[in-house]
This record gives structure tokens, C-alpha cells and sequence, in this order.
């Protein structure tokens, strides 16, 4: 694997929450504000009070792009990686490589898909809302 | 008031053969001397680096300074190039030095490459959410967003072609840049794909070099042997980060919140502009700006740019050297530069007549959340 995430003090939870295929964003106690990626302070109002709340692995696709150069070793060009606006917390975007037999479109409903890498990591990629991922195991160019 | 008494430059190559700390104190004597002043005249120096170059505390002590008043090593990528100069100019303000030299020396081709070769991935809690989807580069960042503003405002590859066609015929007039050859949309069209919608030709030049400025007062630049241009404006601020977005649109830059602060600043606006040198680390930079600046409204940098408006003998010409893309990658500094040599009336074949205010600007905070930015002024 070319790149393996470092989870922070931050994120652990979170990652290890993925690789039970569980998708948690962290929801404010005071002010009931969502947020993406995994933090102490609400943005909103500065509360440190926080839990996880399980959403929906569902967004929208508000960009991509198509590599045609290995900018990380060990890829196949070329690959797809989707930004993806989170239907849980609007003013996100995340990332992910692309499942899907064409381009995405623009706008386009789509789901996570959790990839196990292994016994600890697994990533989150995203697949067309309306189908399933015909071929799970082929991770687009993951190696 | 401050002003910038003198500019420097090492040349810009593919593989200098020196180090960093070499190139800094080449493009920092190099001011010294268009400024009409020694290394002992100074007391203060600035640069920002992402862990790739000399600090001052090295610059310092290789040029027999060893008691600077002021330094700044400031951590950054081209967010913050004019930040530097900002800062120096409140050193020199609140007297705390007189002559600051802002420098920038990067071997930004044969040694560290920007997000390529050379070095690991950004120490940054976002990486974790990017890299291992094989999403780690500026050119890829630059190309999400670009493609995000091409969905929402028709933005064409075309336009991000006109930008770099005309950028090209402007390093063609410059003896200092790295690609002088002329080329044709079709040539842009032509060159090949890095990460879609991006091709080669959108992205900017790989270089060796460095760039330094001279820092002073208004009063001493006056007597000394340029004509002074003062720093009339500097502003930073703004804020966005990969995995979020002011007002959750990724098509509007950091340069949005900035520029209001710094037109106030400067007592002028927009249309005072006479030559805007913008930060180009890709095409799609340059079209943001020009509408998070207020040249024209939102979601018509593609055609602004295609009307030719940007050119030398448009209504704003802009990044008069070539910029990132033709004339070579000093990381910001070589176009605050230009703007000095356009403000002085000394930029040659390529020279904008009469300019008497310039726009000068960072990375609009797409990589770094944060920006900054110069407004320059003919003394």
C-alpha cells in the first residue's frame, strides 16, 4: 500500500469506526452542529462537548479528477478521486477514488463504499447511489 | 510609509548546482546592490520555506551578520510569500529594523519537488483524509477545484489555455524566463493530460533560483538609488482547507474575504489596478483571483480572460514576467518583484506604460487556509 493513514488523537476513533463499517460523524452536544473531519471544538459555538452520531455514507459528487501520472507510488493511471460534498455535514468535502464502470456526473448521489484493506484499515471510497459495487473486491487501482 | 528600494534574482534554471543557502545570499546581495546598499546596511531578513530552504539564522551569519534586529522564518507555502513582506514592512514601521531583505531560495526542480519527489507527504492532519486514495499533489487539489468551477459557471479548458498562451507571449519579452518560445491554444490543447481536467500547460514551471526584495522606509528608499514603490497596502487572512470551504463553495477563494481589507487599505479599488502580478501555480489560480479581487463578477474569470483582457495591451495585464507558468517558480517573490520593476518603469519589452499601482498575490489559500496579498504604488 502506498500511503497507510496515520490516525491522530483526533481521528482514531473515527477510523477505527470504519473498519466496522460504520460511518460517524461527531454531532454538537450545545448546538447539535455536524462536523467532518474528527475534532475537540465545535466551529459553531466552542463547545467541547461532542458524541459520535452514526449518518447515511451519502453525499454528492461536486468534483473530480482523473490521474494520468503516478503521484503517489504504486498506482495505475489512469484512477479517479472523486470530492464529494457529505449529505451529513454540508460544508464538507471528503475524498475518495471512484467505483464506478463510468465517469462520475455532476451532482450524482452516491454511497460509501468500505474497502477492508486489512485487519485494521479500511478506506472509504464511493460508489453511483444508485448501484451496488458489481465488483467489491477490484479496489480501482488501490495497489 | 515603507517602501521596496531594490530587487534581486539569481538566474532561474532546471538544476542551479548550488545550494539554497547560496542562491539566498546570491538574490539577497543582488537586491542589496540594485538598491545601492551593502550587507552591512541591513538588519533584518525574512523568508518562507516548507522546510526546503536557508533560514535568516543561516542567511545571517553566512553574510557576516551576526546581530539582526528583526528575522522572520515563516513557515508556509506560497500563502504566505507576501505575508513576508507585510510583516517586514511592520518591522520597519515600528522601527524595529531598518533594511529587511525578504528573500525566497528554492531548488524547487533538482532538489525538493513541490508535493513530488524529493520529500514525504505534508505533516497535516488532513493528509490522513486525501493520501491513500493517491491524492496528495497541488496540481490534483488545483484540478478538483477547477473542475468544480467549470461545473457551476461553464469555465473552459479554452480559457485556461488563453491565460497560458498569453502568460507565454509576455516570458517571451523576458530575458529572466525559463520558457521564452511562444505557443498557441492549440499547443495548450495539445499538451498532455496530468490529472484531468488539467494538462501540462496549466501547470507551472519546476525551478531552481531564488528572488530577494529590500524593505525600508519611505523616507531612506528616496535617497538611495531606485525609484522607491511603495508598499501601499498588505493584507492577509482568509481561510479554507481541503475537506472544507468558505460558505461551503470550493469556488471561492481565501482572496474573497482578503480583498476587502486590502482595497480599504490602500484607499482604492479594483479598477485603480494598473498591473496585477498573480499567483499561477496553475491557470485556474489566476481566473479565481481575478474574480475573488473584483476584476470582473463571479464565475467570469474564464471569459474575462478570453476577451484578452489580461494581456499586455489589455485593460489589466497581468503576470507581465510569465509567471509560475513561463517564467520560473520562486514561490511568490518573482512576482512581487515584477510588479517593483513595473512600478519602476524598468520592465523592458514587456513594460506596462505608465503603471502607477500593481496588484501583487499569494496562493488564494486552496493548499495553505490563508492567503495573502501587496498593493504597490509608484512613489
Amino acid at each position: 500500500m502506498a500511503y497507510r493513514p496515520e490516525p491522530d488523537r483526533d481521528s482514531r476513533e473515527w477510523w477505527e469506526r470504519i473498519a466496522r463499517h460504520e460511518f460517524a460523524v461527531q454531532r454538537c452536544d450545545i448546538c447539535g452542529t455536524t462536523r467532518f473531519p474528527a475534532r475537540a471544538f465545535c466551529p459553531a459555538c466552542r463547545s467541547e462537548a461532542w458524541h459520535w452520531q452514526d449518518v447515511e455514507p451519502e453525499g454528492r459528487v461536486e468534483s473530480w479528477i482523473v490521474n494520468h501520472q503516478a503521484f503517489v507510488p504504486g498506482r495505475r493511471q489512469p484512477y479517479v478521486v472523486v470530492m464529494v460534498r457529505l449529505a451529513a455535514v454540508p460544508g464538507c468535502l471528503v475524498y475518495g477514488n471512484w467505483h464506478g464502470e463510468r465517469p462520475p456526473e455532476p451532482g450524482e448521489r452516491v454511497r460509501a463504499s468500505f474497502d477492508r484493506i486489512d485487519e485494521t484499515l479500511t478506506l472509504v471510497n464511493w460508489t453511483p447511489a444508485g448501484s451496488l459495487d458489481p465488483h467489491p473486491h477490484q479496489r480501482t487501482s488501490f495497489r | 510609509m515603507t517602501a521596496i528600494a531594490g530587487v534581486g534574482y539569481t538566474p532561474f534554471t532546471k538544476d542551479s548546482g548550488v545550494s539554497t543557502l547560496t542562491l539566498a545570499c546570491r538574490a539577497v546581495l543582488a537586491a542589496l546592490e540594485d538598491a545601492g546598499l551593502t550587507a552591512d546596511d541591513v538588519d533584518g531578513l525574512a523568508t518562507h520555506r516548507v522546510g526546503d530552504s536557508a533560514p535568516p539564522t543561516l542567511v545571517g551569519p553566512a553574510l557576516g551578520l551576526t546581530d539582526l534586529a528583526w528575522h522572520l522564518d515563516q513557515f508556509g507555502g506560497g500563502s504566505v510569500s507576501h505575508a513576508v513582506v507585510g510583516q517586514a514592512a511592520l518591522a520597519v514601521a515600528a522601527g524595529l529594523a531598518e533594511t529587511v531583505v525578504c528573500y525566497r531560495a528554492i531548488n524547487a526542480r533538482s532538489e525538493f519537488r513541490m508535493g513530488g519527489t524529493g520529500r514525504g507527504v505534508p505533516a497535516s492532519p488532513e493528509v490522513q483524509y486525501q493520501a491513500p486514495y493517491g491524492y496528495v499533489a497541488p496540481p490534483q487539489q488545483y484540478a478538483m477545484y477547477a473542475r468544480a468551477h467549470m461545473l457551476k459557471y461553464g469555465t473552459k479548458a479554452e480559457h485556461f489555455g488563453h491565460l497560458a498562451v498569453t502568460q507565454r507571449a509576455n516570458a517571451a519579452k523576458n530575458p529572466r524566463a525559463l520558457m521564452r518560445t511562444p505557443i498557441t491554444l492549440d499547443d495548450y490543447l495539445a499538451s498532455r493530460w496530468i490529472a484531468e481536467p488539467f494538462r501540462l500547460l496549466d501547470c507551472c514551471l519546476e525551478t531552481d533560483g531564488a528572488c530577494a526584495v529590500v524593505v525600508t522606509t519611505a523616507e531612506r528608499a528616496r535617497s538611495l538609488r531606485r525609484p522607491p514603490v511603495l508598499i501601499s497596502a498588505a493584507a492577509w487572512g482568509g481561510g479554507t482547507s481541503h475537506l472544507s470551504a468558505p460558505d461551503a463553495d470550493p469556488t471561492v477563494t481565501a482572496a474573497a474575504a482578503l480583498a476587502p481589507r486590502l482595497y480599504a487599505q490602500a484607499g482604492l479599488g479594483p479598477e485603480d489596478v494598473d498591473v496585477a502580478e498573480i499567483y499561477d501555480c496553475f491557470t485556474y489560480s489566476v481566473i479565481v483571483q481575478l474574480e475573488d479581487y473584483g476584476f470582473c463578477a463571479k464565475g467570469e474569470g474564464g471569459p474575462y480572460v478570453a476577451s484578452g483582457a489580461t494581456a499586455l495591451d489589455g485593460p489589466l495585464p497581468v503576470n507581465t514576467h510569465g509567471g509560475f507558468l513561463s517564467e520560473g517558480y520562486v514561490h511568490g517573490v518573482n512576482h512581487i518583484a515584477e510588479a517593483v520593476s513595473q512600478l519602476r518603469g524598468d520592465a523592458g519589452d514587456r513594460q506596462v506604460p505608465g503603471a502607477e499601482v500593481a496588484l501583487s498575490t499569494a496562493q488564494p489559500g486552496y493548499i495553505l487556509p490563508a492567503t495573502s496579498a501587496l498593493i504597490l504604488r509608484r512613489s
